[in-house]
């Protein structure tokens, strides 16, 4: 039987830093030591006034074609998860097939979602690969947070910061499904609390404002990230007869190290079993994931035949989890 | 019921202010209550209490007695 599988990640980061010493002169109330402690996050990422979030996620395609890891003529689905797209029309994944050489051939669309996009994306890969409606997917998530941040806001401009990521999905002859099961989780009554009102066709106002700008809250997340998640863990662990022991690896949205901590306890996973991965990038949004499972794979905490537990959760309210055999 | 000397003690801990410096009748202003002092009591919340707090009712909480009262409403 024709199964999708994961066959290379990358990521890519814009070249402008901001530090908590930074943050600390703009917020006097929350000194840098206080930052990383709290949140876990030394620096984060910025894209330039120019660069948008296509410009990340084609950085980190490339870097797949650098490293002769698949050539653009073998792509045949571009899926580009973002909420921060060049423009509202047209679709940046059919931007991204010129920039990238990628034949005419190829199907190509934007998602709009959050942190819990990567685990839709692969879903969606999945279901155009092990149907064969495509063979090789190239999967790119990028963001740029930052620009829709409101200035006098320290809480998310703390946190977020922008990137690129790129997978490539590709099929396979096997038995077994090496992406999946997934849990999926939708609370539209919640998205009034990570919302950017401006900017759409309701409010055409400018997003980056006090009063259209990104707008987080934070309890109302919090509380919903540690209800949803928790239950999602142990749906699919249930689900599919896995259990703490048996799964080699759990990557959760790299959120900020304050809520993952708590996650961690409250589903009981044990911190060599747990992926830790934002000091140097802030919230990511979309890109943690991807970000988090290349470094689990690049520097060996993972290998091939070990199972990893993805969870995302975020802005909608959304959440999804699933099983990824590597 | 959380004992007012207990709460405090805890509070104490999560805003990371001196041990026996709340008194009970401070206002949240007062305490350098932020954002990220508000999920840290509603982690705090669950962890020790086994109680999950209503974050738009710790939205209208303006004082220490508020905290108490709404993590015993909840209980």
């Amino acid at each position: 039987m024709i199964k999708a599988f994961i066959k290379a990640t990358d990521y890519f980061l814009p070249q402008r830093v901001m530090s908590n010493d930074e943050l600390s002169a703009l917020y006097p109330e929350w000194p840098p030591e206080k930052i990383m402690e709290k949140l876990g996050i030394s620096k984060r990422h910025l894209a330039s006034d120019d660069e948008c979030s296509s410009d990340l996620a084609v950085g980190a395609a490339m870097k797949l074609f650098e490293k002769n890891i698949c050539r653009p003529d073998e792509i045949d689905f571009i899926l580009f998860c973002t909420q921060t797209p060049d423009f509202l029309l047209p679709t940046s994944a059919c931007l991204i097939q010129h920039r990238l050489g990628i034949p005419a051939s190829v199907g190509a669309l934007d998602f709009n979602l959050g942190c819990s996009g990567y685990i839709y994306g692969l879903g969606l890969a999945k279901g155009l690969i092990e149907t064969g409606q495509a063979s090789n997917v190239l999967f790119l998530t990028g963001e740029t947070y930052s620009k829709l941040l409101m200035p006098e806001d320290k809480g998310t401009r703390t946190l977020f910061g922008d990137a690129g990521t790129a997978t490539l999905l590709t099929s396979s002859e096997s038995d077994s499904d090496r992406i999946g099961p997934f849990v999926y989780g939708t609370d539209g009554k919640g998205g009034n609390h990570l919302i950017v009102s401006n900017g759409g066709a309701r409010n055409p106002g400018l997003p980056r404002t006090s009063t259209g700008g990104l707008y987080m809250n934070g309890g109302e997340i919090f509380t919903f990230g540690v209800r949803e998640v928790a239950n999602a863990v142990e749906t699919l662990m249930a689900r599919t007869q896995t259990s703490r022991e048996t799964i080699d690896l759990f990557i959760f949205h790299q959120a900020n190290a304050y809520m993952l901590e708590f996650l961690r306890k409250k589903c009981r996973i044990p911190v060599h079993k747990f992926q830790i991965c934002y000091a140097d990038t802030g919230n990511t949004v979309s890109n943690t994931i991807p970000i988090a499972l290349h470094h689990a794979i690049t520097e060996g905490k993972i290998k091939s035949g070990n199972t990893v537990m993805l969870v995302g959760f975020g802005v909608g309210l959304s959440w999804g989890a699933c099983l990824v055999r590597i | 019921m959380i004992a007012p000397h207990q709460f405090h003690r805890d509070l104490e801990t999560v805003l990371e202010l001196d041990q026996e410096s709340i008194k009970g009748n401070e206002t949240l202003d007062e305490l350098y209550w932020d954002s990220m002092a508000l999920v840290m009591f509603i982690a705090m919340a669950d962890e020790k209490y086994s109680v999950v707090i209503s974050p738009s009712k710790l939205a209208e909480a303006k004082s220490v007695a508020d905290l108490l009262a709404l993590v015993n409403q909840s209980a």
